[in-house]
């Protein structure tokens, strides 16, 4: 058994959605034990879409099951005072508690950093949340649309003629969970050499702001504010269609303008103004048919390969979800997990985020069902006995 | 409030020899946090960033004696950093690379994978030399696999890892995120796999090799569709700013020139709310609208009634009266509100870096800090990027006692180049009139120093 590096940690996990829990879930992977403390209703992303077979169902939920991999999970009533009582007795012998909760709620219980951290010094506690714990904005209703506006990106995203465009998905909420466990690390790092914890404070919106590098500069050293794309006629360095999907090409990478000409094989492109950058940009409708009519009978996948193998080219293809999920690429890297959930059966789920040979990310376990580790959690944690437990049932506490 | 003595990661050496966004800027944070960081470029390939498309723009657009220091990209991604230039093309150099090594904790590097493999730096190799050293690989696609040798840049990965699939206008082509989406994953990330092997090391007492491909970082942002397909068949789909379940949800058009809000109505009460501040509660009974799904059907009627609300007040103002009502909204903020937005203010995200007056940048400027707060280590950028070499004889000196005879002779045989670039990147010079007349900007400011308080 390889040594695992967080292996020391015991994490509660007071997060709801996709942020919070992916940032546990990374500490996970690396040996903490993390625990899942929900609500008596769950976590939120119990009732995310999209479901396993389509129907929803608390412990179907595709987006729980990925972001709480390899968790233990209990339920305690936030709302009664045994089960603030519990949590707070948990996060006396946890190191590091991650919650996502709207800025107060938790002090609201007495469950807050410095109520906590009276008893245990050394705790840290992380909060990511859509505008973190401070300022005009902190109570500010959110989706995942009003982040991506507030944060600028969506600025520079879509069409000049028309309105600023959203990334598909939920990509605030996965820079969060990446961004947060940075956060979390660099906690560690200082307890580790000064012995003391502290609150780490996560805004979604500074996340995704901080991503505009070069966007955002512009302004400071000239006064220049990007915009969105404005049609120039050509596709050149956006995608192009080819005959079963999209792909995109550049020049650079390994490859000479000669090494592209002969990768689409048209003696047009050999004329002299496709030559330089500028002549291509000048000449990009003319480009874009060529290219077009170079690569209608051909396929994405074998486009991609020859280019990238025998060209060296940058290129691109529009990889659908179903590609992605059977990609040969991700198999050869082991970045899917078999995982045997106890309600969907047998799933594949996304899960190695990188490789790291001498100590890896391991898997141990699926995303728990609702208060499956109760009895575990608070038998070994706390030293509750079995009568005492099914009396903290029986009262709706746990 | 109580404040830790030290930075999170002082006393630790991060040799950065990664070029572009990733890396570079994955080890100014980690020099944010406390590191020491040497940035390791070469005479003929300085870093992408110090000119062409990656590196934004000039200081008033003027490139003076060096534009290769004064590109704005470069001066955020590399911020508190010290610059080495040496030939790591030649046996000599790499010496001196070794060297730096062998006195180091963390090396970031994108190299392609045969480059360090070439160079006997890989890292059963790098081991060898120094065993306690935390080796950070990113690449597009990482070692091993079939697409491992593949080249790769956020541009056309974007495509490749999936995000284009499922971004873009309804009913429209796939569509570019457009500002090297995956390298910020990737930043994360390497900061991530530097901070656990410096744990590892701690604990267990040798370094580690952590093998990045900045495709699977952008296939699991994508996470839900690809479970989606795996679970139901399901394929992606493009859905512009709408939701699939809630509804109203789009950017809206307000006063004033390129001028949106955002909303999102997640039940049937933020509908209500809604409704009211625009005017019009009757909205919250009709049948036409006061279920979910039949707000989706009726989406477009929806948002033209929106539309008709906010066509007449400025963003802020619509995202204000949102947010007071109770309906989630926010203004599309472009890179000048940025500077200006009190939350971001509040929460200090952008700082202003002082620049000495010998770099001739003016007193300072704004960059982006970290998404961070630390409640007992107050954190800054440490200071501005460094100028091409600047701290070449620092370097040699202090952190590998060269004596001076030997510095010299590194520079005389121009293993170590000081000041110029030998091959300085192209920056096209381009008024900033042209510019937003092609359309690469959507307008400038002249007196933006003054809006900024950096004259």
């Amino acid at each position: 058994m390889l040594p695992a590096t967080l292996d020391d940690l015991k994490v509660l996990d007071l997060s709801q959605g996709l942020a919070g829990p992916v940032c546990a879930k990374i500490l996970a992977d690396f040996g903490a034990d993390v625990v899942k403390v929900e609500p008596l209703k769950g976590d939120a992303a119990r009732n995310m879409a999209p479901f396993f077979g389509n129907a929803p169902h608390p412990e179907k939920s595709l987006v729980y099951s990925l972001a709480n991999l390899n968790k233990r999970g209990v339920k305690v009533n936030f709302e009664d005072a045994e089960g603030r009582a519990l949590i707070r007795q948990m996060a006396q012998k946890a190191d590091i508690i991650i919650e996502s909760y709207k800025p107060g709620y938790l002090a609201s219980l007495g469950l807050d950093y410095e109520s906590l951290a009276r008893d245990n010094p050394r705790l840290i506690m992380v909060s990511i949340t859509p505008f973190g714990q401070t300022g005009p904005y902190k109570d500010f209703k959110n989706e995942e649309i009003i982040t991506y506006a507030l944060s600028g990106i969506m600025s520079i995203s879509g069409l000049a003629e028309r309105e600023p465009l959203k990334h598909g998905g939920m990509q605030s909420q996965y820079e969060g969970g990446l961004a947060g466990a940075v956060g979390t690390l660099a906690a560690i790092h200082a307890r580790d050499m000064l012995g003391e914890g502290q609150q780490v404070d996560i805004s979604l919106q500074d996340v995704i702001t901080s991503t505009l590098v070069i966007h955002q500069p512009m302004y400071g050293w000239v006064g220049a504010v990007q915009g969105r794309r404005r049609p120039s006629g050509s596709n050149y360095g956006q995608v192009q269609e080819c005959k079963d999907g999209y792909f995109i090409w550049q020049t650079g990478g390994g490859a000479e303008w000669s090494d592209i000409i002969e990768f689409f094989g048209s003696e047009q492109l050999k004329e002299e103004r496709f030559a330089t950058v500028a002549g291509r940009a000048l000449h990009g409708i003319d480009l874009d048919r060529i290219v077009l009519d170079a690569t209608k009978d051909r396929t994405m996948q074998e486009l991609f390969n020859t280019a990238s193998e025998k060209y060296h080219m940058l290129f691109g293809i529009v990889q659908e979800p179903q590609d992605l999920a059977r990609c040969p690429h991700l198999e050869a890297r082991e970045y899917f997990q078999e995982v045997d959930h106890p309600v969907m059966g047998r799933i594949k789920v996304p899960y190695r985020l990188w490789s790291m040979p001498d100590a890896p990310a391991v898997y141990r376990r699926s995303a728990p069902l609702l208060g499956q580790h109760n009895a575990e959690v608070f038998g070994e944690m706390l030293g509750l006995d079995s009568d005492r437990m099914s009396a903290l049932a029986a009262k709706g506490v746990i | 409030m109580i404040r830790l003595s030290k930075k999170p990661l002082e006393g630790i050496r991060v040799i950065d020899s990664s070029y572009v966004f990733a890396g570079p800027y994955a080890t100014g944070l980690l020099g944010d946090l406390g590191a020491e960081v040497i940035k390791v470029e070469g005479p003929t390939r300085p870093d992408f960033t110090r000119g062409g498309a990656f590196s934004g723009l000039l200081p008033e657009n003027e490139p003076k004696d060096d534009p290769w220091n004064r590109m704005s990209a470069y001066n955020l991604v590399n911020r508190g950093k010290k610059s080495l230039v040496l030939d790591l093309t030649r046996k000599e150099g790499r010496d001196v690379f070794v060297d730096l090594l062998k006195k180091s904790d963390v090396l970031v590097e994108n190299f392609t994978p045969r480059v360090m493999r070439g160079w006997g730096l890989d890292y059963p190799n790098l081991k060898k030399l120094n065993p306690g050293i935390i080796m950070v690989s990113n690449t597009g696609y990482g070692r091993g696999g079939p697409y491992s040798a593949y080249p790769a840049q956020a541009t056309t990965q974007e495509a490749t890892h999936g995000l284009a699939a499922v971004t873009g206008y309804a009913g429209g082509e796939p569509s570019k995120a457009g500002q090297s989406y995956v390298d910020f994953l990737a930043a994360w990330t390497i900061c991530m796999a530097a901070m656990i092997g410096l744990r590892y090391r701690r604990r267990f007492g040798s370094g580690l090799w952590a093998d990045i491909g900045m495709y699977q970082l952008g296939c699991y942002n994508v996470s839900e569709f690809v479970m989606d397909n795996i679970a139901n068949g399901a394929k992606g789909e493009r859905i512009g700013n709408r939701h699939r379940q809630y509804a109203p949800q789009g950017t809206y058009r307000c006063a004033g020139k390129d001028a949106w809000c955002a909303l999102s109505v997640r039940d049937d009460d933020e509908w209500r709310a809604l409704a009211g501040v625009i005017g019009k509660p009757e909205l919250a009974s009709d049948s036409r609208y006061a279920t979910e799904a039949a707000r989706r059907t009726n989406h477009d009627a929806i948002d033209a009634l929106i539309t008709q609300w906010t066509s007449n007040l400025s963003k802020i103002e619509a995202m204000e009266r949102l947010q007071q009502a109770g309906v989630p909204a926010g203004a599309v903020l472009d890179g000048r509100d940025l500077h200006f937005n009190p939350q971001l203010k509040e929460r200090g995200l952008i700082e202003k870096v002082a620049f000495p007056p010998e770099r001739d940048m003016g007193p300072a400027r704004p960059l982006i800090g970290r998404p961070w707060n630390f409640s007992k280590i107050p954190l800054s950028i440490k200071g501005p990027a460094p100028a091409y070499g600047q701290h070449n004889a620092e370097v040699l000196r202090d952190v590998l006692g060269y004596d001076e005879a030997r510095i010299a002779a590194l520079r005389a045989e121009k293993l170590v180049v000081d000041g110029k670039p030998v091959k300085p990147r192209e920056f096209p010079m381009m008024s900033m009139d042209k510019r937003v007349e092609i359309g690469r900007l959507a307008y400038w400011e002249p007196d933006y120093r003054e809006k900024l308080g950096i004259l």
